[in-house]
């Protein structure tokens, strides 16, 4: 009983019960602040001592085709904001000089100037300037100036393929092409860092309610382009149109049509992506093999002969009696040429050679009940071929931003009456993009399959490996031997006029001219048409090796499909000597 | 040694194991009142902070060292990204064109193929 006894002791009592008092106080105290007031004092720590930060996800690169290696051709490259604290400044002169020399035209006009304000604690003196750069402004140590780091999108390849390729707002968000088509993929998901971080918010792992959600990079993706074959297609392009005139705008698209892969994609006028602020004609943004459907006009009378000869109410040999015009309802469809040597009994081929309206419009005839009108049935069968099986008038679900639907009307529609059919076998009287018809080109020629057109070819996953894409869905549009007609149609259609001249010996070349009068102030105008040609190549005549389309517009002039071919004449032998295609025989 | 008392004792352990000898034990001559004991009690309090402070802090020094290696992997990454950038300029075909090497280059002025 120690204890006891030390209690005795007046001066030992009083420290104790002083002692008590004293933490009693401390514990009201305590309680007070730790259990009345946690919440106030837990979220004011936190706001002083947690930080929540987003983990930026690297947006996904963009490879094109060399060959059968992916190279990169849109990257993402480490900027900095140069700024200054003008309040705390010690020399800026020296400031001036070191960002003006450091980083050239990229500084602001007038640096001097902002640093003069010494009222400002914030003054940006440069943009996007390269990491290098920064490095020779830091190398100065200079107080009072910082940097901040931000991503820039780099096209190192210039505007070759822009509009395939789009670009990145200032929001980060992809515009036009591959980058708004898939920005979901490629911008990723953004990660999260809550912890707790010391004076210099370098995170510490103290603390029970850290989180640390890592960000999850964008997908790199392959496209099917290939880079050599997009570069040539925009030169081959802009050279053609020039000679056409100063105003002629026009695309062009190269296909494998035996794996529906798009190998290039070039329109004019084009722009940089590099230099979107400088783009005047916002129509140079525009893919317009995808974002402007038109009337490709006789193109698409190889659907037509298609259909019948699928439906084996026609063959290439097969005669009938052309007049030079023909009669649907209350309309005369004519001929654009109508040679006296030609009225009469001709072939269904001769008729496709020399583009005779008469022609498509009677194999649309011969589908019907009668064989003389374009009947509901006739109108069913053209429908299931135009829009069902070879999908004309509608999305092909390529993987660029902005791809328009086209028309074909249906024959459960008012407006699809035997007149605007017959217009159809000719390629009028619908609208269709030219990817449209470049993928219904190439169902007809290769075979009958029509394979969804695409222009990607896969991802590289985080190892750095090529992993192709699946294969879209096909359907067969048309037999093998519908399809083996066709192209040996559209081969001899070709030798017409001797529009082969061109053409390289001991290679299978065929093609379709197409010219189309335009619609103005709601009426057909002839004095402003466009021109479109669909032709494919290869060195063997039973499996093409690629197809091409093209097509040239200019305002208030007659072009035609005659100058579509222009394009695909030099593009045509280019890839015949890029694939490595050896002459038959 | 007058801080030490001897004392002679016989527990029952003792009794049983070892009848023939005696137990020592030595008593500090100094007494340490409850105030000392609180005193220690608060040291050794105090010592087990800071040990646990040194561990903790132990611990962040940790935290400094990871945030470095970050800094350093962001700046290499930087590094790599910036070298990847300047290599896909250095092989862009505009830049190939314009190289000295494709100025020279020539098209071939006749091509055969080894099936004809």
């Amino acid at each position: 009983m120690k204890l006891l006894k030390f209690s005795r002791s007046n001066r030992t009592h009083i420290l104790a019960v002083g002692v008590i008092l004293l933490m009693a106080v401390f514990v009201v105290r305590l309680f007070d602040l730790q259990i009345l007031q946690h919440d106030y004092y837990s979220s004011l720590a936190n706001s002083e001592q947690v930080r929540q930060l987003d983990l930026p996800a690297k947006r996904g690169e963009i490879y094109m085709m060399s060959g059968d290696a992916p190279i990169k051709v849109v990257l993402n490259e480490t900027v900095y904001t140069v700024w200054a604290d003008p309040h705390v400044l010690i020399d800026a002169n020296a400031v001036t000089a070191a960002v003006t020399s450091a980083v050239g035209d990229k500084a602001v006009s007038n640096v001097a100037e902002l640093l003069s304000d010494t009222e400002s604690r914030y003054k940006v003196l440069a943009r996007e300037v390269t990491s290098a750069e920064a490095n020779k402004i830091k190398d100065e140590h200079l107080y009072g100036v910082g940097f901040t780091a931000g991503i820039k999108r780099v096209y190192p390849e210039g505007q070759l393929a822009s509009q395939v390729l789009g670009f990145v707002n200032a929001d980060g968000i992809g515009q036009y092409g591959v980058e708004g088509a898939l920005d979901d993929e490629l911008k990723g998901t953004d990660g999260l860092l809550k912890t707790v971080v010391d004076i210099r918010d370098v995170p510490l792992t103290i603390g029970s309610s850290n989180v640390n959600v890592p960000a999850r990079d964008g997908t790199n993706v392959v496209l099917s382009i290939d880079r050599s074959i997009q570069n040539k297609a925009e030169e081959v392009l802009q050279t053609q149109l020039k000679q056409i005139g100063d105003t002629a705008t026009g695309s062009m698209i190269v296909m494998d049509p035996n794996t529906g892969k798009v190998l290039a994609m070039a329109s004019y006028p084009t722009y940089s992506p590099e230099e979107i602020n400088k783009v005047t004609d916002l129509a140079a943004l525009n893919n317009q093999t995808i974002t402007d459907p038109y009337e490709p006009a006789s193109v698409l009378k190889t659907v037509a002969f298609s259909a019948a000869i699928d439906q084996g109410v026609i063959e290439p040999d097969t005669t009938y009696q052309n007049k030079g015009w023909i009669q649907v309802e209350d309309r005369i469809i004519n001929n654009a040429s109508k040679p006296a040597a030609l009225m009469g009994e001709i072939t269904m081929q001769t008729a496709l050679n020399w583009s005779f309206n008469t022609g498509a419009v009677t194999a649309a005839e011969q589908l019907s009940l009668d064989k003389t009108t374009v009947d509901s049935q006739a109108r069913n069968i053209l429908y299931q071929y135009y829009h069902d099986r070879l999908h004309l008038g509608e999305r092909t679900g390529i993987e660029l931003q902005g791809e328009a639907k086209g028309t074909v009307v249906a024959p459960t529609d008012v407006q699809g009456n035997a007149v605007r059919y017959a217009n159809m076998t000719f390629g009028q009287g619908l609208n269709v993009t030219s990817l449209q018809t470049a993928a219904a080109f190439s169902a007809i020629v290769n075979g009958g399959v029509y394979r969804p057109p695409t222009v990607v070819a896969g991802t590289i996953d985080d190892v750095g490996t090529f992993v192709a894409a699946e294969p879209k869905q096909t359907n067969q549009a048309l037999s093998s031997s519908t399809s083996d007609k066709m192209r040996e149609m559209i081969h001899t259609a070709r030798q017409q006029f001797g529009y082969n001249n061109t053409d390289p010996e001991g290679y299978y070349i065929g093609g379709k001219t197409g010219t189309a009068q335009t619609i103005e102030n709601g009426e057909y105008t002839f004095k402003q048409q466009t021109g479109t040609y669909a032709g494919f190549g290869g060195s063997s005549s039973s499996s093409p090796a690629y197809v091409i389309v093209t097509h040239v517009f200019m305002k208030d002039t007659q072009l035609g499909g005659f100058d579509a071919k222009t394009i695909f004449d030099p593009m045509s032998n280019w890839m015949i000597d890029y694939l490595k295609l050896a002459p038959k025989g | 040694m007058p801080n030490r008392r001897t004392s002679y004792y016989s527990s029952r352990r003792h009794t049983q194991m070892n009848r023939n000898y005696n137990s020592v034990s030595y008593v500090s001559s100094v007494k340490l009142g409850p105030i000392t004991h609180t005193v220690l009690v608060a040291l050794m309090i105090t010592v087990l902070g800071l040990i646990y402070l040194t561990q903790a802090t132990k611990a962040t020094s940790y935290d400094y060292a990871a945030s470095a290696v970050d800094g350093k992997i962001a700046e290499m990454t930087t590094q790599k990204g910036d070298l990847e950038v300047e290599n896909a300029r250095l092989t862009a075909l505009q830049t190939i064109k314009q190289s000295t090497v494709a100025a020279a280059m020539t098209s071939p002025s006749d091509t055969t193929y080894v099936n004809q």
